[in-house]
């Protein structure tokens, strides 16, 4: 038992994470706009964000991944860390729709 | 990421799980086409030609549903690897062989021999997080926050040590009375994050996507009547669920009836709203 009990917490000493020891520092979140509003996703939210260029202009564009329907929104890149308002990413000719998702 | 190797950027997504009887969330691949778009997705198949499937029995079946797969060089031979987060919180990696090929078996990513894990819903990113040559994990998780996952390996044999904390979870929601967002100052909930040079300023930034419950007073209440009446439903709430409690067992089902009908008078207190939002952390 005493054994076990010892197991038990050096695996809650392993998996319990810890704070970051030296590294970068971070401003405080600020919310990402899009078109000058604050982006916000069709319910039930679940933003999933990565930053890519789309169209290929040079500018690194907002791609934002939904848990409805599976559904990507682009908010092209304006440079200087701006994004201009959000339209659905398309493929294949449709609003891009990731199956197994919602 | 170019994950095919043909010049073009393709995309890559997890998934909940298909709606088979064999749960498991497939990897959608939707790739990069001749004239700058993308392709209809398709799931992303190993080299035995089957969907690439975390191996999983059914007593652990959230070790291979939610999926969030990303395409990095993890062993630094060239080949794009795949490490896919999951429900569990866990990293499943396939090994690449070039061109979009993945070994169809996974294996974990470890430390002492225990799985390195978030809570639950890994989302794993990576970069050189501390500069010293080697590429570093981070994920968000489903409870918040962000942690760090360090490479005390090289490039070639990367080998990750357990959590650090570099964003706390977030606070716990303070209840449905706590209403609108402004008390929302950083991610909340189901964090995914992303690194990259936001401000162009030669250092990486964070941005994190998660999703949040806003809630409001109904139409025609201001905040305090909404609390009031919510603070009242609530105990009608809990005289429902005691009296079922002591209900005969033949009499319980007779209350479904009366939880649905209190449920809905809650709709005439308050309304809540589901989002996501997407933060950046700009690095110092």
């Amino acid at each position: 038992m005493q054994g076990s009990v010892l197991a038990c917490a050096v695996c809650a000493v392993l998996a319990a994470p810890t704070p970051q020891t030296g590294g970068p520092e971070f401003h405080p979140a600020v919310r990402l706009e899009g078109g000058g509003k604050p982006i916000e996703l069709e319910a039930p939210g679940y933003a999933s964000p990565c930053l890519f260029d789309v169209d290929g202009d040079g500018e690194q564009d907002l791609v934002v991944g939904q848990f409805r329907d599976g559904k990507m929104t682009v908010f092209r890149g304006l440079g200087e860390g701006k994004f201009g308002a959000g339209e659905w990413l398309e493929a294949g000719g449709d609003v891009a729709q990731v199956p197994g998702v919602w | 990421m170019d994950v095919n190797e043909d010049g073009r950027i393709d995309i890559l997504s997890g998934s909940y799980s298909r709606k088979e009887k064999d749960m498991a969330g497939l990897f959608q691949v939707l790739w990069g086409t001749e004239d700058g778009g993308f392709a209809a997705p398709e799931p992303l198949c190993g080299t035995d030609g089957k969907p690439l499937i975390i191996a999983a029995d059914d007593k652990h079946v959230t070790d291979k549903i939610c999926t969030r797969p990303t395409a990095v060089d993890l062993d630094g031979d060239g080949d794009l690897d795949l490490v896919v987060g999951n429900f569990s919180g866990t990293f499943a990696v396939f090994e690449g062989q070039g061109e979009g090929k993945f070994a169809s078996a996974n294996t974990w990513l470890e430390s002492d021999g225990n799985r390195i894990a978030v809570r639950s819903h890994g989302d794993p990113c990576f970069v050189d997080w501390d500069g010293d040559g080697d590429l570093d994990l981070v994920s968000g998780s489903a409870q918040g926050g962000v942690f760090l996952f360090r490479n005390e390996g090289s490039e070639a044999e990367p080998s990750f040590a357990h959590a650090e904390t570099v964003l706390d979870v977030a606070e716990p929601r303070a209840g449905d009375t706590t209403f609108g967002a402004a008390h929302m100052k950083g991610p909340q909930h189901d964090t995914r994050v992303f690194v990259a040079d936001v401000n162009g300023d030669g250092k990486f930034d964070l941005i994190l996507g998660d999703a949040v419950r806003i809630t409001y007073p109904a139409e025609g209440l201001d905040e305090d009547a909404a609390r009031e009446q919510l603070g009242v439903w609530q105990k009608g709430l809990n005289e429902l669920v005691a009296a079922r409690v002591a209900a005969a067992a033949a009499d319980k089902d007779s209350f479904d009836e009366k939880y649905a009908d209190h449920w809905k008078l809650r709709e005439k207190i308050i309304r809540s709203v589901s989002t996501g939002y997407v933060w950046v952390m700009l690095q110092k």
